[in-house]
């Protein structure tokens, strides 16, 4: 799998029969090993932006390119080999076991009659094994608990086997532990030489995890950079337009001093 | 995937058995025994023609008919993400059965017989717009379950009144043509519309078929289906189209025939899970079977006289799709 960087300039978009633009001119740049969390307050446009990045959405000013070619040159297999997304939630009247649901993230890389072969199953058997989910293969979906089915579909994007994931809030719904094991697994897959960009509300895991922050506000950029120079308390309290506090992250490990958001009570103001 | 040709080959011996079940029995009083000495090549004249003139053109429309319907009604459910979706249930059969109507008493299908495929066709695929139009109008941020069963029954009952309008306008009417075309049967059974229908269906359902993976991807939601490569409105649009053929060909044949394409494709499912590679061809033999033992049962409970198969599938088939509505309503 090589590298590829996915590049949106100038991005706009208005929602039909909305009044105000979800997303303006909002430019971002994901490459090779690197994690972007995308963050800001509900309505902010994040979920826009990721569906522009994707080519769900064919933005109204400003252009979406994969390693300089516009995404719309590429066709609907082509694009899902090089971008695999995770969107917020899925749902079906029709259950299908773990495996089979994996099993769909190889359909970009089969022709209509080709049957998935044994490179196609080591592959399902891979990320199944990755994701922490391949003790549940033979379980229905339905069955699953919110964090094993964001993980099965975190391993169907993985089979997909695109040098480029996009996840919108990965982490809603889960407890710590699955959403630490989660932002973990972002982790290595950035080390692995994915350009990873998650959505997500958690500031301080994002403080913590990501190399970038781009944080929206009313669907522009308000602020883009590494952690400490997004995480400030002026642009935070404007931004949520709520009283908070960051403390520096005490450690142990290679995290001390990451910015934390405190946020206060109305009675601490 | 595993076990799948095993399971298809189940299902191809289930097609033969009801096959052999359909010719064995009739009004005429002639059995299995008769059907054994005449493929051995040893029986009279007589019950030669009565089995291979008479009940084999019906038992290989009946096995084309189911099976064409339980193809149609499972792409629909897959497209629509919607177990309760069938052609007869959206008011499809209905319209198709307004374009053959249409063409009939405008004379047009006695002077070209592939008008009637054609406006049967047609009147599926007009049926189908209005249907999902008046359903995604009256049901904003995404197609309710209930509101598109609805607009169904609803277009439905309208159907059932232009036919009996038209036949009674151009005074076509005789009691026996509103029934057959509102309550389809197999009784026009003869080589020449077998031929049609195989030249209609045969493209329609390997074009269906070769979408059994895009299916699977669409019932996890458009979004997701695009995220995994697949190309959504390309996709819908021929399938919507195949099955629309499916269903035209079928009504224009036998009339319309309801709940095939809903009872069997719960059942695979129900059995097999769903995985369209699998489900989309156990459907269409499904309802081969199905739909030969339902003939078979019309012929013979009042026999000598008939009842329309359709009488015999809704028997079925209502209560089966209560069921399945209640259960959707507790979700």
């Amino acid at each position: 799998m090589k590298g590829v960087v996915l590049r949106g300039r100038g991005l706009a978009f208005t929602h039909p029969r909305a009044e105000e633009a979800a997303v303006r001119g909002v430019s971002l740049e994901i490459g090779p090993g690197r994690l972007l969390a995308v963050v800001g307050p509900n309505g902010a446009g994040k979920t826009t932006l990721l569906r522009l990045l994707s080519g769900a959405l064919v933005p109204q000013a400003g252009e979406v390119s994969l390693d300089d070619r516009p995404l719309g040159e590429l066709g609907d297999r082509e694009r899902a080999r090089a971008i695999a997304v995770v969107p917020q939630s899925e749902a079906s009247p029709f259950p299908v076991t773990v495996r089979e649901m994996v099993g769909m993230g190889r359909y970009a890389r089969l022709g209509p009659w080709e049957r998935a072969g044994s490179r196609d199953r080591a592959i399902v058997d891979r990320v199944l094994e990755r994701c922490g989910v391949a003790w549940l293969a033979g379980r229905e979906i339905g069955e699953l608990s919110g964090g094993e089915g964001q993980r099965v579909r975190i391993a169907r994007a993985l089979a997909q086997e695109a040098p480029v994931l996009l996840l919108d809030e990965p982490t809603a719904g889960l407890d710590l532990r699955y959403r630490m094991e989660l932002f973990h697994l972002l982790r290595e897959l950035r080390a692995d030489g994915l350009a990873v960009l998650v959505i997500t509300h958690d500031l301080n895991l994002a403080a913590r995890f990501a190399d970038e922050l781009l944080l929206l506000q009313e669907g522009v950029t308000r602020a883009r950079g590494a952690p400490g120079e997004v995480l400030s308390r002026e642009i935070l309290e404007e931004v949520y337009e709520w009283p908070l506090r960051l403390v520096p992250h005490p450690g142990p490990g290679s995290d001390v001093g990451a910015p934390q958001t405190v946020p206060l009570r109305r009675d601490e103001r | 995937m595993t076990g799948s040709p095993r399971r298809i080959a189940l299902l191809g011996l289930a097609v033969l058995i009801a096959a052999a079940v359909s010719i064995s029995f009739g009004a005429s009083g002639l059995g299995p025994g008769d059907l054994w000495r005449t493929l051995a090549g040893d029986a009279d004249p007589s019950t030669r023609t009565i089995l291979l003139q008479l009940r084999l053109p019906r038992a290989v429309l009946a096995a084309l008919v189911g099976g064409a319907l339980g193809l149609s009604g499972c792409t629909f459910q897959a497209l629509l993400r919607n177990p309760l979706a069938e052609p007869y249930v959206l008011g499809i059969s209905g319209g198709a059965a307004v374009g053959a109507v249409g063409v009939m008493v405008t004379g047009l299908g006695a002077l070209i017989p592939w008008m009637l495929p054609l406006g049967a066709f047609l009147g599926a695929v007009a049926a189908m717009a209005l249907v999902l139009e008046v359903a995604r109008r009256a049901s904003p941020g995404g197609v309710d379950t209930r509101v598109l069963i609805l607009s169904g029954v609803i277009a439905g009952a309208f159907f059932n009144a232009v036919i009996l309008l038209l036949l009674t306008l151009a005074d076509l009417e005789s009691f026996r043509s509103a029934i057959f075309w509102l309550m389809g049967n197999l009784s026009r059974a003869d080589w020449g519309s077998i031929g049609w229908l195989v030249a209609l269906v045969t493209p329609a359902a390997v074009v269906v078929l070769s979408l059994a993976r895009a299916f699977n991807l669409l019932s996890r939601g458009e979004e997701v289906a695009y995220y995994l490569g697949a190309s959504v409105q390309r996709v819908k649009l021929t399938a919507y189209l195949a099955a629309s053929l499916m269903v035209g060909a079928a009504v224009a044949v036998v009339g319309v025939i309801g709940f095939v394409g809903l009872i069997l494709p719960h059942a695979v499912r129900l059995a097999w899970g769903n995985d369209h590679r699998l489900l989309l061809p156990a459907s269409f033999m499904a309802g081969a079977a199905f739909l030969l033992l339902a003939d078979t049962v019309a012929r013979l409970v009042v026999a000598p006289a008939e009842l329309p198969t359709g009488v015999v599938t809704a028997v079925f088939g209502v209560p089966f799709f209560v069921v399945l509505l209640m259960r959707g309503g507790r979700r």
